[in-house]
């Protein structure tokens, strides 16, 4: 696995060969699968803003009916990867697929569905009610899921007569989901669904997704939460600097993948600041003590120093065999893997 | 076609369902009828053509339906594009060009209920009287004659950042309704100023609404600069719907 090589620092390479971890384009029990069963399939695919590589050849294959983490740090590719499958930028090198045809169409055949990162708007339009967005996505399908599925799957029954700009962060995430399954679509895409969610609202929401999966949809979300990958998906691909650095089950992977951990004391810690950092994974805050997993350590660390977040007692160390362990097993004390 | 239909009914309904806009749009035009009609007396024919009455009705239908356009489009329009909703539309089936042609059909569609409204002062406050007919005619006219200004309002609305928008169309707005000769007539303003009227559309729009009334012949020249403008703000739309494709991923 000579691309794995490259993109994880710190990590030893024997650790992302294991035989649990399967190579791109292979299902986990190591057989090809067949094109025509593939909900999305990157071969090769390069992508860059300028001079600034987002992708470097990339591959992926997604066979249907799977719930796909795309995990990686902030920067490491996520975003391009769902335009480009998305059809909202093409690749500069190698080839995407979605659904067996090229991305536009498969969006235009109304088969896609998806939510995209908002930044700070709410992703909605203002002045007009949440069941009129609601039904008038519903008519730009061909073949549209019952309306009162889709309100039923999503939870907005209880404000669908509210205007979209007076609902909470939670509640417009949840409308956004609802957008995107409205077209009863084959193939969702989430990224980065739960930024901006508190605790509880989260773990109802990815309740949502993982009942929606379960009714054979094919679902890929791209985060920056290991936990979230972990708990949420059946097979967690791990991208950085634009490569695919590790793919396999979420356990596994989070093994593999935790590559350092930076603990220090910080009087008033920033969680959302933290968690923006660049390599960081997960971030875990208890009182003044911070916690915090990362694919680079020393990025991170520089981060730290040059956004003046104001740390002591900072220490830096690998997660060995007992984390893995921990990971492997579950074992891991419950306030820990909930105090996000 | 459903797509589209129901797409422009629904912004259609958002725009009406808006007392900020219903305000902004009708209550300017109604507010100024109200206020420059003191300015000398009503009856007084102005520019050899028309009474002032008139006139300023011709005046303020077409300061209407600027103010509607550039107000549908514009700000409402970057703000949207800011909160991700347009982008959110693009992984939807309809295609990418559906936005833009939705949002020109929704904002000639609104224009229309504003003429009919300040029309309706006009006759109530300022003392019109045309028959059916001509009343007809003067809203088709006009009506027809402001596409150029929702070209621009969708125009502004893709171009220009959320926190520019709002002050961009307001002077925009002040810009083309002074300089247009809206406000004042443009016989009675200085030469200059002539000059830079007969270059702007909100002038050719009121003198085509004019020269109906006084039932003589429109200059040709009224369309010509019209159509230009017209062509010429499609031709930007498409370039900056080009643009906003390129940049999807925001």
């Amino acid at each position: 696995m000579s691309s794995s090589e490259r993109g994880l620092a710190g990590i030893e390479t024997h650790m992302l060969a294991a035989p649990e971890i399967d190579r791109p384009g292979h299902d986990p029990s190591g057989k090809p699968v067949p094109t025509s069963e593939l909900a999305l399939r990157f071969s090769g695919v390069g992508h860059r803003y300028g001079s600034r590589v987002a992708l470097d050849h990339l591959d992926i294959a997604v066979p249907r009916g799977e719930t796909v983490a795309l995990l990686g740090p902030n920067g490491a590719g996520k975003s391009t990867a769902i335009a480009l499958l998305l059809g909202l930028r093409k690749p500069h090198a190698g080839k995407v697929e979605v659904l067996g045809t090229t991305p536009r169409r498969a969006v235009a055949q109304g088969r896609v569905g998806a939510m995209l990162q908002t930044g700070s708007g709410s992703g909605l339009p203002p002045g007009v009610r949440v069941e009129a967005v609601l039904r008038l996505v519903q008519r730009l399908y061909r073949h549209p899921a019952p309306f009162d599925a889709t309100v039923e799957r999503a939870g907005i029954g209880e404000f669908l007569g509210r205007q979209t700009q007076r609902l909470s962060g939670g509640q417009a995430q949840r409308v956004r989901f609802a957008i995107a399954i409205a077209g009863d679509p084959e193939l969702v895409f989430l990224d980065e669904p739960t930024a901006a969610m508190d605790v509880s609202g989260r773990r109802a929401f990815w309740r949502m997704i993982r009942t929606y999966g379960e009714e054979g949809r094919t679902i890929v979300f791209a985060t920056h939460h290991l936990e979230e990958a972990d708990q949420n998906a059946g097979r967690v691909v791990v991208v950085n600097h634009g490569r695919v650095v590790a793919d396999g089950p979420g356990a596994t992977l989070k093994a593999a993948v935790v590559a350092r951990r930076v603990r220090f004391v910080c009087k008033r810690p920033d969680r959302e600041l933290l968690d923006s950092l660049e390599g960081v994974t997960d971030v875990r805050v208890n009182g003044t003590g911070v916690v915090i997993d990362s694919l680079d350590a020393d990025a991170t660390v520089q981060a730290l120093v040059q956004r003046r977040v104001g740390f002591k007692d900072l220490e830096v160390t690998g997660a060995g065999l007992e984390d893995a362990f921990i990971a492997l097993t579950g074992a891991e004390p419950n306030h820990l893997a909930e105090d996000r | 076609m459903i797509p589209l239909l129901a797409f422009t009914r629904f912004e259609v309904g958002r725009l009406l369902r808006s007392w900020k806009f219903l305000v902004v749009t009708v209550g300017f035009p109604v507010v100024f009828y109200m206020l420059f009609l003191g300015d000398r007396s009503p009856n007084k024919v102005v520019d050899g053509v028309l009474p002032w009455r008139s006139y300023l009705l011709v005046s303020m239908c077409s300061f209407g339906a600027l103010v509607a356009s550039l107000t549908a489009g514009g700000a409402r329009l970057s703000a949207e594009r800011a909160s991700g909703w347009s982008r959110q539309l693009r992984v939807t089936p309809i295609a990418s060009w559906s936005y833009v042609v939705t949002k020109v059909a929704a904002t000639m569609l609104v224009v229309l209920p504003v003429l009919v409204l300040v029309e309706a002062v006009g006759v109530g406050f300022g003392g019109v009287h045309l028959g059916a007919g001509m009343w007809f005619e003067l809203s088709g006219l006009l009506w027809l004659s402001s596409l150029p200004f929702a070209f621009l309002g969708v125009f502004i609305g893709l171009l220009v950042h959320a926190e520019t928008a709002f002050p961009v169309v307001t002077a925009l707005m002040f810009a083309l309704g002074y300089f247009g000769g809206l406000f004042v007539p443009v016989a009675s303003m200085p030469h200059a100023l002539q000059v830079v009227a007969h270059l702007l559309p909100s002038f050719h729009n009121t003198a085509l609404g004019i020269s109906l009334l006084a039932g003589r012949p429109p200059a040709i020249s009224h369309s010509l600069v019209l159509l230009g403008y017209g062509a010429a703000l499609a031709l930007l739309l498409l370039i900056v719907h080009r643009r906003e494709e390129s940049r999807a991923l925001g």
